[in-house]
């Protein structure tokens, strides 16, 4: 096999960008074959055929669907998704604004993710077949099978009974004037602005959200990690660390860990997909009024073209974590490198 | 443990060594069990539930809100209808639905997962092409512009949610059907003169029954989950059908106060799909085949 790493990568990118165009397409033609005029959707049932008519030509609809689909590419790519057929204001403007409390709440997830299920998979892998063992795989089975949506509510629950000061709606108190900052991430921005009182609110608030998205992901990465922990005991050049007398510790995270950190990182980015699933379950339970309620408010209303702006976004958003991803584990893996080298 | 059959020839067969693996497996059996339940309680539910017509759009105002108890025994709903038959119901119509998708997407999944592995070359490029697309789009996102371009209902739910399952078979059966179709067996039979067909069903498929039946029983714990979500959000099926996700949604409103409305048919949610999680860990063991 003479592929090396930068042939790979190359070809995921290509690979990648041929997804979005498929999803483009299927989603173009998905939405131009329902019936239900977009022009009669943006002027209402009260306007005149002659208006609807005007309004079919303004926004291009008699011309044919090829031509459309090229335009709609042609605009994409320079940033342009078309206007919001509710609002009227341009879907990357409307998206772009709430693009930040999305964005927000899925890096905190990620965090937390990684926080939690790795040392517990690294536990589960010490301690396997015991007590912790057990109770662990209990716990990362019950985060891969309870709905997010219920994970959410137990949260709002156990808060509204026993943590009752503790905020479970929205993003941020409305009697706090948050800081408008250069990123757009309350957390950033509070401490740039040195606003703690707004970035303890934030936290508080971004918390039970975060969990409640992270916890399918907890379940997956913990029993991969701890499968890869247990595979990797095996390995001759640890059995040669142990055998020098070498700490366990050290074992554990200068090594083991380092190796084993490999195939979670490659579940984390497919995690990604159910991730932006979930994030609309999770934004809706918590009015968190971000990226993805405003894409399920724009599938009630047969908003198409913020809905094709919102899967493609989504799209996009799973393409660029797996090319992060692609790009920490050739950092983590020598191998990777070694192969582009030669 | 020895195995008291051991001098007996016939008695440590692959099949016999998979069910002792099975049998022996605590949580493979209460998943099996949670499973039946699930199944036998939908099957049989105007036997269970002890008001049969507080499924449908029935109103029993006298006791709405009604918290758990002897009469009611997971409470009653906004409008009186008895939660625990609603849970029964939606159990049927969370399984309708389990067996509507794979019923299509495993078949068209492991047959296009057979034709890619077996033949190789150009099948091969474009059925793992379009698999790996698929593959690539968040299924709740894909499922949610379908739902806005259909009617939400239980029909067009299915149709969703299959148009994007059978891309995880394809891709489980194509991995084992390439390794088997490189077998000696299989040259053998066609030199024997066998034709692709009989190749395709009789050599190489029985070697993708275990992987297909492990996949399949975890599916069935997502399509719940995910068509449970989908009517959550509201694009699933719609009330007055008593579906799971449904009622979550419905009891939402009512939170913090009457919190059975929201937990009962949430954890009977939880419960089928632990129930088949299980089990098809289970069968994962059994078979002990990577799915």
């Amino acid at each position: 096999m003479q592929e090396n790493y930068l042939y790979t990568f190359t070809k995921r990118i290509v690979g990648f960008v041929g997804v979005l165009f498929v999803l483009s397409l299927m989603i173009f033609v998905l939405a131009r074959v329902v019936p239900g005029d977009p022009a009669r959707i943006a002027l209402g049932p009260s306007a005149s055929q002659e208006q609807v008519g005007a309004m079919r030509q303004a926004m291009g609809l008699d011309r044919p669907l090829m031509e459309q689909y090229a335009t709609y590419v042609w605009n994409a790519l320079h940033g342009d998704l078309g206007r919001s057929l509710i609002s009227g204001r341009p879907v990357t403007t409307e998206i772009a604004a709430l693009l930040p409390a999305t964005l927000e709440l899925v890096i905190v997830t990620v965090i937390m993710m990684a926080a939690i299920a790795i040392p517990l998979g690294v536990t589960t892998a010490r301690y396997r077949n015991t007590w912790i063992d057990n109770t662990g795989r209990f716990f990362s089975i019950v985060g891969v099978t309870m709905p997010s949506f219920l994970f959410a509510i137990l949260l709002q629950l156990f808060a509204a009974y026993f943590l009752t000061d503790w905020p479970i709606i929205g993003r941020i108190d409305h009697t706090l004037a948050p800081p408008t900052g250069p990123t757009g991430l309350l957390l950033v921005d509070s401490l740039a602005h040195g606003r703690f009182d707004v970035f303890v609110d934030a936290f508080q608030r971004i918390l039970f959200p975060a969990l409640a998205l992270a916890m399918s992901g907890i379940g997956q990465i913990t029993r991969i990690t701890r499968s890869a922990m247990i595979e990797n005991q095996r390995r001759d050049h640890v059995l040669t660390l142990q055998s020098f007398g070498v700490p366990d510790r050290v074992i554990v995270f200068r090594y083991l860990l380092k190796l084993s950190s490999i195939a979670p990182l490659t579940i984390m980015g497919l995690e990604f997909a159910s991730l932006i699933g979930n994030a609309f379950v999770v934004e809706l339970v918590f009015s968190w009024g971000g990226f993805a309620s405003y894409g399920l408010s724009a599938i009630l209303q047969k908003d198409l073209n913020a809905v094709m702006g919102v899967v493609l976004l989504s799209g996009l958003f799973f393409i660029v974590a797996n090319i992060l991803i692609d790009i920490i584990l050739l950092v983590l893996d020598p191998r990777l490198r070694l192969k582009e080298a030669r | 443990m020895v195995v008291k059959a051991t001098h007996e020839a016939d008695a440590l067969t692959p099949r016999y060594m998979a069910w002792y693996r099975f049998t022996r497996n605590p949580t493979a059996i209460i998943g099996a069990l949670m499973v039946l339940s699930v199944v036998a309680l939908a099957v049989f539910a105007p036997l269970f539930a002890p008001y049969p017509e507080h499924a449908g759009a029935a109103v029993n105002f006298r006791a709405r809100h009604a918290a758990p108890d002897l009469t009611y025994w997971l409470g009653t709903d906004k409008v009186g209808r008895d939660i625990f038959t609603r849970v029964i119901y939606g159990f049927r119509i969370s399984l309708l639905l389990v067996v509507g998708v794979l019923a299509v997407a495993v078949p068209l999944g492991a047959a296009l997962g057979l034709l890619a592995g077996y033949f190789g070359g150009w099948t091969e490029r474009l059925i793992t092409g379009l698999t790996n697309v698929m593959l690539a789009i968040p299924p709740l996102v894909m499922a949610l512009a379908v739902g806005n371009v259909l009617e939400p209902n239980l029909v067009n739910a299915m149709i969703a949610i299959t148009l994007l399952w059978w891309t995880w078979h394809a891709r489980l059966v194509y991995r084992v059907s390439k390794s088997v179709a490189a077998e000696d067996f299989v040259e053998a039979s066609r030199l024997a003169g066998a034709s692709h067909w009989h190749v395709l069903t009789r050599e190489i498929l029985p070697n993708c029954i275990s992987v297909i039946s492990v996949k399949t029983t975890l599916d069935a714990a997502f399509v719940i989950l995910f068509g449970a979500t989908l009517s959550f959000l509201g694009l699933g099926v719609k009330p007055p059908t008593p579906d799971l996700g449904s009622m979550v949604a419905d009891g939402r409103q009512f939170l913090p106060e009457m919190w059975w409305g929201v937990l009962a048919p949430g954890f009977a949610i939880f419960y089928a799909t632990l129930g088949f999680n299980l089990l098809g860990d289970g069968l994962r063991d059994m078979f002990d085949v990577e799915v």
